[in-house]
């Protein structure tokens, strides 16, 4: 049953970033191309080679297979309703923050590797923006944690009680916070535009200037990835345990269906921030988690 | 429930800290005159009829209505620059409200209470702050009375946490806010405007040694 | 009673407004001041007694009043002076003479109150009123002053009203269900002292703005010195009184809990600061007004400190500041004659006072002795006692530092009037001695003569108000 979870993810993550492009053209009246174009993009570069520049070091060979690697593994702490996720251990939600942070941390050393100047300024500006959220994703986590007196990710998400309106807010902005930092984490707008051609504005974008074939297919499976991964935390908010095993998984994939409409919604309908804009947009997300610490401490009456 | 919107103005005040357009601070003080009729229809229950409808209605005319109204013609016929600059950048007025909201939490925890008005109490003075804030860090006239406003905001959230004893606070603060903030505050704006060209509070540096 | 005289007061602004011929002005200002007197009188002899549900005639209150009785009565009778001199539109002055009734009425009103719902609403009415009063020459620099002030006074008193809430808090729930004065006394004993402190703070930092202390004091000063001189004078005296009583009550409730130690080290630490930061101004000073409002400031520094010193400061506190209205009173009115005579307020234009109009300069001689508290001055009396009673309670930094810093303010004070009497400069002995009404410096004369006179014997009435209005302190 724990697979299920697991699978369920992966096929969600294969579909989801087609699901965002055709919502995104239906929203502006074109017909957009197919639900699967993104699995055939990556069908393609899976079966192209790859050219690596002769200034480049191995560490650009290995950045993204690490990088993939990581969101799997993370991929596998996800619960599921009230089957714990394929590995799960106490306070792994650390540990689930910091597998990402090393995928992203193989990701901006092998964009440096490459030696231009494009590549080290997206990985700069990638840093400075992963840095800013992780400050929400902590204490997000960790209101949770003050909620249940649980700390892993299966415990802290079945034993939510909603008992009380606050926790609904809670939740409700749980779920907000963590849709925006998809939207940060992925690069999406409004911090940064997947579909600008220019270089000088582009954050994750340009930091895979250089890769082709191979690790180009692996880095767009892994946006999917990581769209699922916070797809299905999102879901872990709303599932009610006591319903039966069908209604979940319909409820997982309606859940990550919906997701995948409000990011496509959200990016139709959003500029660009301004990029001096960007570190002040994140830093209210830390505002906003920091009120729903407050709420959790309100919920608890228990102070520091 | 009041506590649920007790958090959305604080919500709202974190809005106000991120934005730059002066347009966007008159719909923020439209939305916290809204929440505040809200918080005053929840919170007020032993208050008598009479009064009761005319604390909601005094809110919600006159701070969700017309004050935004007011200010937004005078906003207009004053030709304010969209963008209101401020001395520190928008990233140092965030963390300032977020500590606010913290300092207000913190003060509110102290008072060994369970009851709603430590809730109340931290809220408002949260709201004093960042309106204290918004005064000193903005440079333009406009905005420094929105700041103001959310001073009085505050003090009228903290004034409904006694409304239930002694109703006659909360009118007392709604008169506060009728009277020098609209009246005399806009006469002066206008006075202002026809004497000095731009609205900047450098021009009215003058009375030194 | 306080009701008739409100409503006396609001019909005689009025009528005053409406009817712009100088005999309907001047009898109409005329009954007001009748009807003032009447109050004061009536206060006094009905000593004590509640009035009207939100008024009570109490000790502070009546010296406060008899204050202000006698100074709207040379207020205005240098008002009519300064307007005639400065011959003013007629609806100016209308507007200008009913503006200060309506601000003697709501300072009346003020300090009669006995609900603390009825002080803040009657504070908040005279920032209005001197609005009007201080924007009166419609300059820039008017126009600057009086939006500072409004601004700035409305952000004070919005936290005064803070303070008042903290106070009904706490006190709904010890189950006091009104929001007098008298109730709240008398049952602060058991309230929950956080609420107290914080609604004492607060209270400080809001009423400053009205009395001229550390966090607020800028606006005051600003006024004062734009303000016409008769204005000045009236409301660097009244005004800072009504502040005064704002921090008075508040103080004491808070005397009656735990929270008094702590209150008395807040409020000394204001007074000091006070006093500081009017004498480092002071130094690089150029403005005769403003020099005056920095005394001013000073001078509710000290009051701050004998507050806060205790046993026989309290009585200094009180004396102090009924002998400070009466002294800067005579400066401010004085220094209207001294604009007549130079048409500047800076002190490098003048000099040579001591020719050119040689009563006025007696008065300044006097004056100056009278605000820096030299002997016989009354005020010499009242600062001697706040010393003592510093000294009795073991602050002797504090002491020493006040008396330094009163030494660099006499020590500024006294170069600038000795610059103005007997400075023979190059432009001023071009200057001839003006024709002035010698009877304009007989109101000065008898504040004065009561300055002298209330501080070396004063009447046993005197100090059994004084006596009474402490008596709460105890």
């Amino acid at each position: 049953m724990n697979t299920l979870g697991f699978v369920l993810a992966i096929v969600s993550s294969l579909l989801i970033p087609g699901i965002i492009s055709i919502t995104k053209a239906k929203m502006s009246g074109r017909k957009g191309p197919g639900i699967f174009q993104p699995l055939f993009d990556v069908a393609r570069l899976i079966r192209k080679g790859s050219v690596y520049s002769s200034t480049t070091s191995v560490i650009f060979q290995i950045g993204p297979v690490i990088y993939f690697a990581s969101i799997v593994v993370a991929l596998l702490f996800v619960p599921f309703g009230q089957y714990k996720g394929l590995l799960s251990f106490d306070a792994d939600f650390v540990f689930f923050a910091y597998l990402l942070g090393i995928g992203k941390f193989m990701m901006i050393i092998s964009a440096m590797d490459t030696g231009s100047g494009f590549e080290g300024m997206g990985a700069n500006r990638e840093a400075l923006y992963s840095m800013l959220v992780e400050p929400v994703f902590f204490i997000l986590m960790g209101s949770l944690a003050l909620l249940t007196h649980y700390s892993s990710f299966y415990d802290l998400f079945v034993h939510i009680h909603y008992d009380s309106y606050l926790t609904y807010l809670v939740a409700a902005l749980g779920i907000y916070l963590l849709l925006q930092i998809a939207m940060v984490e992925n690069s999406r707008l409004p911090i940064d535009d997947p579909k600008t051609h220019l270089e000088l504005t582009m954050i994750h974008e340009v930091m895979v200037l250089d890769n082709s074939g191979f690790d180009m297919g692996l880095i767009n499976l892994a946006t999917g990835l990581k769209f699922a991964l916070y797809g299905g935390l999102i879901a872990n908010f709303i599932f009610p345990v006591e319903w039966p095993l069908y209604a979940q998984i319909v409820l997982f994939i309606m859940v990550n269906l919906l997701f995948a409409v409000a990011v496509g919604l959200l990016e139709s309908f959003r500029a660009r921030n301004k990029l001096a804009k960007n570190p002040k947009w994140i830093l209210v997300l830390s505002s906003i988690s920091l009120i729903v610490f407050l709420c959790a401490i309100e919920i608890t009456q228990k102070l520091l | 429930m009041a506590f649920l919107l007790i958090i959305l103005f604080e919500l709202s005040l974190l809005y106000l800290a991120f934005t730059e357009r002066v347009k966007r601070f008159l719909f923020i003080l439209m939305a916290q005159g809204l929440l505040l009729f809200g918080i005053a229809y929840l919170h007020l229950k032993q208050v008598d009829t009479l009064e009761f409808t005319f604390i909601l209605t005094e809110t919600i005319i006159i701070k969700g209505l017309l004050v935004p109204i007011f200010l937004n013609r005078l906003r207009k016929r004053n030709n304010f620059e969209r963008l209101a600059h401020s001395k520190f950048p928008s990233f140092v007025s965030i963390l300032a409200v977020s500590a606010a909201i913290a300092f207000g939490f913190l003060l509110g925890e102290r008072m060994h209470d369970n009851d709603l008005q430590s809730k109340f109490f931290s809220a408002s003075i949260a709201a004093i702050i960042t309106g204290i804030y918004f005064v000193i860090i903005h440079r333009n006239i406009l905005t420094h009375l929105i700041g103001y406003l959310i001073m009085q905001n505050g003090v009228f959230l903290l004034s409904l946490a006694v409304g239930n004893e002694f109703p006659l606070i909360v009118n007392t603060a709604i008169l506060l806010d009728i009277f020098v903030g609209v009246l005399v505050l806009g006469i002066f704006v206008n006075r202002i405007g026809d004497r000095f060209q731009q609205m900047h509070i450098d021009e009215l540096a003058q009375l030194k040694d | 009673m306080i009701v008739a005289y409100l409503l006396l007061a609001v019909v005689t602004g009025g009528a005053v407004y409406c009817f712009r011929n100088r005999a309907a002005t001047l009898f109409f200002i005329l009954l007001f001041l009748v009807g003032q007197t009447v109050l004061t009188v009536y206060a006094f002899c009905h000593l004590n007694e509640r009035d009207s549900t939100y008024f009570t005639f109490d000790s502070l209150g009546v010296i406060l009043s008899f204050v202000l009785a006698l100074l709207s009565f040379a207020s205005f009778y240098h008002s009519y002076i300064y307007l005639e001199r400065h011959s003013d539109t007629k609806r100016n002055k209308s507007f200008y003479y009913a503006a200060l009734i309506m601000l003697s009425a709501s300072l009346n009103g003020a300090y009669f109150a006995d609900h603390l719902g009825t002080l803040w609403s009657f504070i908040e009415a005279t920032t209005l009123c001197v609005a009007v009063l201080i924007y009166h020459d419609r300059t820039n620099h008017a126009l600057e002053a009086t939006w500072k002030y409004v601004f700035i006074s409305s952000i004070g008193l919005a936290i005064a009203l803070v303070a008042i809430l903290c106070i009904s808090i706490a006190s709904s729930k010890e189950g006091v269900s009104d929001l007098n004065l008298s109730s709240i006394v008398a049952h602060a004993q058991g309230m929950d002292t956080t609420w107290i402190k914080i609604a004492f703070i607060l209270s400080l930092a809001g009423f400053s703005a009205k009395m001229g202390l550390f966090p607020l004091h800028a606006i005051c000063v600003d006024a004062h010195t734009v303000a016409p001189a008769p204005i000045s004078a009236f409301i660097s005296t009244t005004l800072m009184n009504v502040g005064f009583l704002g921090i008075y009550r508040m103080y004491c409730i808070v005397a009656q809990t735990d929270a008094l130690p702590w209150a008395n080290r807040v409020l000394m630490i204001v007074g000091i600061i006070s006093m500081t930061l009017s004498a480092v101004q002071l130094l690089k000073i150029k403005h005769f007004k403003r020099m005056f409002a920095f005394s001013s400031m000073e001078h509710m520094g000290i009051v701050a400190l004998a507050l806060s010193a205790g046993g026989i400061g309290y009585y200094a506190a009180i004396l102090h500041i009924v002998l400070h209205s009466f002294a800067k009173a005579g400066l401010f009115y004085q220094i209207g004659q001294v604009y007549s005579v130079y048409r500047s307020h800076l002190i490098k234009e003048s000099g040579n006072y001591m020719k050119l109009n040689p009563l006025g300069a007696l008065v300044i001689i006097l004056t100056f002795i009278s605000v820096t508290a030299i002997p016989p001055s009354g005020l010499f009396i009242s600062e001697f006692m706040m010393f003592k009673s510093l000294f009795a309670g073991e602050h002797y930094f504090v002491a020493i530092v006040a008396l330094f810093l009163l030494t660099i303010i006499l020590y500024v004070i006294g170069k600038c009037l000795m610059h103005l009497l007997y400075f023979k400069g190059e432009g001023i002995a071009t200057l001839k001695p003006v024709k002035l009404n010698n009877l304009e410096t007989l109101s000065q004369f008898v504040l004065l003569g009561l300055i002298f006179y209330l501080g070396a014997n004063p009447p046993v009435f005197f100090t059994d108000l004084i006596t009474g209005a402490t008596a709460i302190l105890k």
